[in-house]
């Protein structure tokens, strides 16, 4: 994998500033976007192409937490997958979420209501994946047991957002 | 004043701005930085988008078109736009109109086809009758145009984008970029008022589109945030339901009204609609052959009466607001474009929605013509780095049809174009030597219930275990949000390559027939034709050569230097000889050549990006900006990258 951090020119860090990111990726875009080469050669334009892609697949892994997480871990050389289930007390925890969820379905008020709450137990999984990642030295092997059990969990309160979200389209 | 344009004999053509609407279409140029339209032959810049198709053949476009709806409502093709990119089977060939359409037949493609005069025409067709009058005025007065940026409603799918190009195709328009209609509006107010700074919100409401956009400006760069809308809803819908109602009041049933009666019902409808911005109450009157009808209406008649076409803007601009991130008080302005808001009911909706006034200091009917004509001088232009640049997205999410017909987005609505993502997929049964791939757009959770793109198999998969094959697959969107899937098994390595032409769409040959159908290009021959798009790409790339050298020639060593100069006088030669073979093959040695300069002077100027601004100044100067809290926090897809196709 292509390190999104290395591309951006940005600190290998959980914790980052989003204007400075965001500032990044306009800079690049000026220099890369497919819109300044439309009269250069096809093989320069191909090429701007490539690089303009890559540098949007990065930006958006890093602006969003979960996965920006997602490549720090594989940056250490771990990765999430189906088998990283959760705590059972999470389980259940996301499962009467969904039952509150169903039932709140028609009400845009409670739902809203549901996905704040979410949103916090979200936002605390992401400051125990910056304090896993971004201490002084280099996480250990414990620290990334942390960061990837906080990625899970917030995984799983992602899907729910998503779902409430979802509902709130109604 | 100057009494006689001089033309310059030697200057270089003009890129143009297009507005394809649904109503209108308008074309723009850029004169001294400001746009400026191109009037048609009324003075007015506005072309009504009506093609009428005479009894011998030939075709007459806009307000004379217009003017033949009235006894000619089948031979007179209104608000084509809506059938772009349509299946003969679409809902829309069902609702209020006067058209009879023609099914495909054996080997034709799945377009929806207006029966014309006995003949089957596609809505590319129209939409490329109405681009050639466009090129013609242009014409007219620049002499030479360029290429041409062509808007598009940002919420059109693969297949609509498509199906605009293939018009300009045959319409012998060079496509700068597709556009979407609402960017495009951004970017002429933006510039327009010189702001800098700021989030908005555009809201498009015109004949047939609705679009919302969500952007915001920063040192010219404009991003979009979030983008929704209906590609089906519009002004038409009002006049539909407006004429709906007069016939229901004459006692006809619109299901068997003739023709001609609903084509008097919805011009009726619409000039009265129009009336009753400017006053509380007019007259609608229907007069079709011996039938007439005539009552005055109230505004709060009309208004509860369109209500519902009004309010099914509200979920897609909540919806916006919410993948932005941002409360619609977070909005800086709120940019209104489209004639349908001129429709006060739409302005107060709009008010309400976003709590605050909105703005329409320029002229909503042109804004959009302008923003193209922009956008095409930027990119005709040498790309300067301080030139304003537009970020856009994708607006639908893209992805694949995988086990029990779950469609798995790979990329999601509102990803930033230009953008690419791969994903794994693996074999679920033993042996299986091929894999099905169906590509669907949409946000349902049942790729059935999404527009399907396209369907292919790659095949020759030798045979292995189940889960054992692995197929990787890649999206790919470029800056028209134009589709491309590639399929590659990793273990055998074999690959396969489609541009994702929709299932709905025409097909490449559909598109060459038709481009040399078409009387104009009949009678210009092929090969001169060819030659002549050959020697252009040839200089283009000399050009372009000559002006990195100039810049960047300190990157190339002597021998490096000889090489690329070889290639030039190489190109020029055969250039010179009229040799159109060899001009496209020296044409690509020339391009191979200058592939190690173009990869030094990408990296020297991402270094300077990068340079440039150290990090801790970007934080100095953002420190008093407004963050967007979650910005599309909607992306979650957990990562599991082996996932079972079908
Ligand atoms: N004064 C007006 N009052 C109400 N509706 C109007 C007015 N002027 C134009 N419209 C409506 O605006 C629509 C056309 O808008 P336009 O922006 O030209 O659409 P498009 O871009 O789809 O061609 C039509 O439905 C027309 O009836
Ligand atoms: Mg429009």
């Amino acid at each position: 994998m292509t390190d999104p951090f290395e591309l951006l020119g940005l600190a290998r860090r959980f914790s980052l500033d989003r204007a400075a990111l965001e500032q990044r990726h306009r800079d690049l875009s000026r220099t890369l976007h497919p819109d300044r080469y439309v009269q250069a050669p096809p093989g320069e334009r191909r090429m701007a192409l490539e690089r303009a892609v890559a540098v949007n697949e990065a930006f958006r892994a890093l602006r969003d937490p979960l996965t920006r997480a997602e490549a720090l871990l594989t940056l250490h050389g771990l990765s999430v997958g189906d088998a990283d289930r959760p705590a059972p007390a999470l389980l259940m925890e996301v499962m009467d979420l969904r039952e509150a969820l169903d039932e709140a379905r028609r009400s845009p008020h409670k739902v809203a209501a549901l996905l704040d709450q979410v949103r916090a137990r979200s936002r605390a999984e992401e400051s125990a994946l910056a304090s896993a990642f971004d201490a002084d030295d280099a996480p250990d092997a414990a620290a990334l047991g942390r960061a990837r059990d906080a990625l899970v969990r917030l995984k799983y309160f992602r899907r729910f957002e998503d779902e409430a979200d979802a509902a709130l389209d109604y | 004043m100057a009494l006689f344009q001089i033309f310059d004999p030697v200057a270089p053509p003009t890129p143009i701005g297009i507005d394809l609407g649904t109503t209108h279409s308008l074309v723009a140029h850029m004169v001294d930085g400001r746009p400026e339209c191109v009037l048609d032959c009324d003075l007015s810049p506005l072309l009504p988008s009506v093609v009428h198709y005479l009894e011998h053949g030939g075709v007459m476009v806009g307000t004379e078109a217009k003017g033949k709806a009235a006894l000619h409502p089948r031979e007179t093709l209104v608000s084509a736009k809506r059938f772009m990119g349509r299946g003969a089977d679409d809902p829309e060939t069902t609702r209020l109109g006067p058209y009879d359409f023609a099914m495909p037949g054996p080997g034709e493609s799945n377009s929806v086809r207006f029966k014309v005069r006995g003949r089957a025409v596609t809505p590319v067709e129209v939409s490329a009758e109405i681009l050639r009058v466009l090129r013609t005025n242009a014409e007219a007065k620049l002499r030479t145009v360029g290429g041409a940026v062509i808007t598009v409603p940002a919420y059109f799918d693969e297949a609509q984008r498509q199906a605009t190009k293939d018009a300009a195709k045959l319409a012998g328009l060079e496509v700068l970029r597709l556009l979407n209609e609402p960017t495009a509006a951004a970017l002429a107010y933006g510039l327009d008022k010189g702001r800098t700074r700021g989030t908005f919100a555009v809201f498009d409401l015109g004949g047939g589109t609705f679009d919302v956009t969500i952007l915001s400006l920063d040192d010219g760069v404009f991003q979009v945030r979030s983008t929704g809308g209906d590609a089906q809803l519009g002004g038409d819908d009002m006049d539909r339901l407006f004429a709906e109602w007069a016939l229901g009041h004459m006692g006809v049933d619109p299901a068997t009204a003739s023709p001609e009666l609903v084509r008097a019902a919805l011009d009726a409808a619409r000039v009265a609609k129009h009336e009753l911005t400017d006053r509380p109450t007019t007259v609608i009157a229907v007069t079709a052959g011996e039938l007439s009808f005539e009552r005055s209406i109230r505004r709060t008649e009309f208004e509860d009466l369109v209500r519902p076409v009004v309010e099914r803007t509200t979920p897609a601009v909540k919806r916006a607001l919410r993948d932005a991130g941002l409360r619609p008080e977070e909005v800086d302005g709120v940019i209104l474009v489209g004639g349908s808001t001129r429709v006060p009911a739409v302005r107060e909706h709009v008010k309400k929605l976003f709590g605050q006034e909105p703005l329409s200091d320029i002229d909503p009917d042109q804004v959009v013509a302008f923003g193209a004509a922009i956008q095409a001088d930027l990119l005709a232009g040498d790309g300067a780095k301080d030139d304003a640049l537009i970020l856009d997205v994708i607006p639908l999410s893209l992805g694949l049809e995988t086990m029990g017909g779950v469609a798995e987005k790979i990329l999601p609505r509102n990803t930033t174009i230009p953008a690419g993502r791969a994903q794994q997929f693996t074999t679920y049964a033993d042996g299986q030597t091929g894999f099905e791939l169906h590509v669907v757009q949409g946000e349902r959770e049942l790729a059935a219930d999404n527009r399907s793109l396209a369907k292919f198999v790659l095949r020759g998969i030798p045979p292995l275990p189940a889960g054992a094959a692995k197929l990787e697959v890649t999206f790919r969107v470029d800056a028209d949000g134009m589709l491309t899937v590639t399929a590659r098994e990793l273990n055998t390595g074999i690959e396969q390559r489609i541009e994702v032409t929709p299932s709905f769409g025409l097909s490449g040959d559909d598109v060459e027939r038709m481009l040399l159908e078409s009387y104009e290009h009949a009678e210009s021959d092929l090969a001169t034709r060819q030659l002549r798009e050959r020697i252009t790409d040839a200089e283009r790339v000399i050009a372009a050569t000559e002006a990195a050298l100039r810049v960047d020639g300190d990157l190339l060593d002597e021998d490096e230097r000889a090489e690329l100069d070889g290639a030039m006088r190489a190109l020029r030669e055969v250039i010179a000889a009229q040799d159109g073979k060899k001009v496209h093959l020296r044409t690509e040695g020339l391009d191979r050549a200058t592939q190690p300069l173009a990869e030094r002077r990408m990296d020297r100027a991402v270094q300077q990006a990068m340079k440039g601004r150290a990090v801790a100044e970007i934080e100095d100067t953002v420190k008093d900006r407004p963050e967007h809290p979650h910005l599309a926090a909607s992306y979650a897809k957990d990562a599991e990258t082996d996932k079972e196709t079908r």
